[in-house]
């Protein structure tokens, strides 16, 4: 396929999970809804069900979720219960619910109860102190407890093979959307930030094998395309997610590129692989959580080096940015908090920034779209 | 050589102002018709500007729209540009010592840095009404006096009520508990004041104050919130009279940049 053809087909995939789900139904395969953030989704891939990520919706405002929710919720945490309360989702099989920050963690018990025997909601409670031995093990038997839970949604036992094996179908897939993501800065100019968006989102609704095999043609395309020569501007975005082409299309429209990104939805999601020299896939699993690394969501031991705020500041010189667009999810406690620490980060650095407040039951993006316009300004201008 | 003639236009949430420019110097004549994004106001605007300086769009050498609207005049102006690169261009012109701009508009507030007349650095209000123009029009209606008195009324306070500046809902709600409490429509207009201020402040610390400090747009015309932005601040705040028309007048400016490149 070519290059447009290959990014049409992620944008279809991008905006279509019901429909995905729909003809994974139809073929007669169980599939397992996986909200943020991560839960070891090799796990359902072994059971031989399809995992769905589930971060909200742009096309949606939040009504039934309100019996359930306090005005204060993330409404990335809203609007997945709306879609579970909604008939969006009654085709899952069941969802793993991870409680990694303080909406999540009550927000379990939300969609258990509001799920009774619809569908099996199955509970994941990360560790906090992730590099010591017992944490590892708390890891391990959390994990297990989701493993026994999808084996019964699945019916038969996940093997330590099969794990092996999604593990490896992971990593892949891991290690091509990296890849996409360097080939995105080169080809700015191809890969557009709607573009690179759609790509990066298709991986929640897709099945793993394929998504990747489409991702690697698509990235075998760009190599063979010359550098390209930018002549705008280019950022780093930040943030849990930035998926709404309506605002993504306002960086297209001001010429700013994204050369690279800490976004939990995007390359947060994938920079850290599972080590693929454990004996035992639990383990793997659970180092993986514990090697992953400048993460707003996870504890870090060594939180008063502000290595993050660093590391986020590192990446916009080192992927060639000018500055960095932040974008605020509305009550989200961790980023709201961590703010402080990656603005003194940057302002150390000299790297210039705007936070966009958004909430992905936002229709108008006019203030946004001025601010990034603003924005676009104030970087050309230091070029 | 002839004179080169440009048009700003700034299409606000609640209001259409214009402005034409000589050479890049002379201000030949302005417009403002107070309703603006979505409505007839960009067009009457255009109209009255056009009509005022006894001249036609053709004679226009560029033509450049800002603020909220912007984007509805692509087919008349040749470009547009945002209102925070307007509003620091124009405040440069009125003040050239200006280092901090702070633009109240009717529905959010932006503070700019600017360093050798270019903006540098921003904030712009989170997406909430609170410390807007609209914050003010809100209350104004409560209290059942006209916005533009706001100032006069507030100048008469005697007395310090505080007024929340968390949200424009519960602030209308405080305001209306403070009247049914009898408490006096000046004093509370002066609490209203100071909560715009507080909440503006907050903002203006984020990028840091650096003098000369300027404030612009429509609610800068309000004597009582510039004065307790004054105290906010610790800082004397520089206004003008073109102080509606900054955002047209950095537009118009910006034209001429592009009509004589």
């Amino acid at each position: 396929m070519s290059i447009n053809a290959l990014l049409d087909e992620f944008k279809v995939k991008a905006a279509t999970p019901k429909q995905q789900l729909a003809e994974y139904k139809a073929q007669g395969k169980k599939v397992i809804g996986v909200l943020p953030y991560y839960a070891p989704e090799e796990l359902v891939y072994a059971a031989g069900m399809v995992p769905m990520g589930i971060w909200g919706s742009n096309n949606k405002t939040i009504s039934r979720a309100k019996e359930y929710c306090a005005t204060f919720y993330c409404t990335i945490a809203q609007l997945a219960l709306e879609m579970l309360l909604d008939g969006t989702m009654d085709d899952l099989d069941g969802i793993i619910t991870p409680t990694i920050c303080d909406t999540l963690r009550p927000m379990s018990q939300n969609f258990r109860v509001s799920m009774g025997d619809k569908m099996a909601v199955i509970f994941l409670a990360h560790p906090q102190n992730r590099f010591e031995d017992f944490g590892l093990q708390f890891c391990i038997d959390q994990y297990n407890n989701v493993k026994e839970e999808l084996e019964k949604v699945c019916g038969h036992e996940i093997t330590a093979d099969a794990i092996r094996d999604a593990i490896k179908v992971y990593n892949k897939s891991r290690a091509a959307r990296r890849a996409f993501v360097k080939l995105a800065n080169d080809h700015c100019d191809v890969i557009t930030p709607t573009r690179r968006s759609a790509v990066l989102k298709a991986f929640y609704f897709m099945e793993k094998p394929a998504y990747t095999e489409m991702l690697e043609e698509l990235n075998k395309e760009l190599e063979a395309l010359p550098v390209c020569d930018w002549k705008g501007t280019k950022v780093v975005t930040s943030g849990i997610i930035c998926d709404n082409p309506k605002l993504l299309a306002a960086f297209e429209e001001n010429n700013v590129a994204i050369a690279a990104d800490d976004v939990a939805h995007e390359s947060r999601s994938f920079n850290t692989d599972v080590p693929e020299d454990e004996e035992c896939p639990m383990m793997a699993l659970a180092k993986q959580f514990a090697n992953i690394d400048h993460d707003v969501l996870l504890y870090d031991p060594q939180s008063e080096k502000n290595r993050r705020g660093e590391f986020v500041a590192d990446l916009v010189k080192k992927s060639g940015a000018q500055g960095l667009v932040l974008f605020m999810q509305q009550f989200c406690d961790p980023e709201e908090m961590e703010y402080p620490y990656l603005k003194k980060a940057l302002d150390d650095a000299k790297i210039p920034h705007i936070k966009l407040g958004i909430d992905q039951q936002m229709r108008d993006f006019g203030q946004a779209q001025t601010a990034i316009q603003a924005f676009a300004d104030v970087l050309e201008m230091s070029k | 050589m002839s004179a080169v003639y440009t048009l700003g236009i700034d299409v606000g949430s609640t209001a259409s102002k214009c402005i034409i420019l000589k050479d890049g110097k002379e201000i030949v004549a302005k417009s403002l018709i107070d309703v603006g994004a979505g409505t007839s106001g960009p067009q009457r605007a255009i109209d009255a500007v056009l009509e005022a300086a006894g001249m036609t769009r053709d004679q226009m050498a560029y033509v450049l729209a800002t603020g909220y609207g912007r984007n509805s005049l692509m087919g008349l102006a040749d470009k547009q540009m945002s209102e925070l690169s307007c509003h620091a261009r124009g405040a440069s012109f009125l003040f050239p010592e200006a280092h901090t701009v702070i633009d109240i508009g009717g529905q959010d507030v932006k503070v700019l840095r600017i360093e050798n007349g270019t903006m540098t650095n921003f904030q712009m209000n989170d997406k909430c009404a609170a410390g807007t123009g609209r914050f003010l029009d809100v209350m104004a209606r409560v209290l059942e006096v006209r916005v533009e008195d706001l100032g006069d009324l507030g100048a008469q306070s005697k007395k310090h009520v505080g007024i929340s500046s968390t949200c424009t809902v519960f602030a209308e709600s405080e305001v209306i508990s403070q009247l049914s409490m009898g408490t006096d429509k000046c004093d509370i207009i002066n609490g209203i004041h100071h909560s715009v201020a507080g909440r503006v402040a907050g903002l203006a610390h984020r990028i840091g104050v650096v003098k000369d400090l300027v404030m612009t747009g429509g609610v800068a015309q309000n004597r009582g919130v510039v004065s307790a932005l004054e105290e906010e601040l610790g800082c004397p705040i520089l206004t003008s009279p073109l102080t509606q028309y900054n955002g047209a007048l950095g537009a118009a400016l910006f034209a001429w940049q592009a009509a004589t490149r």
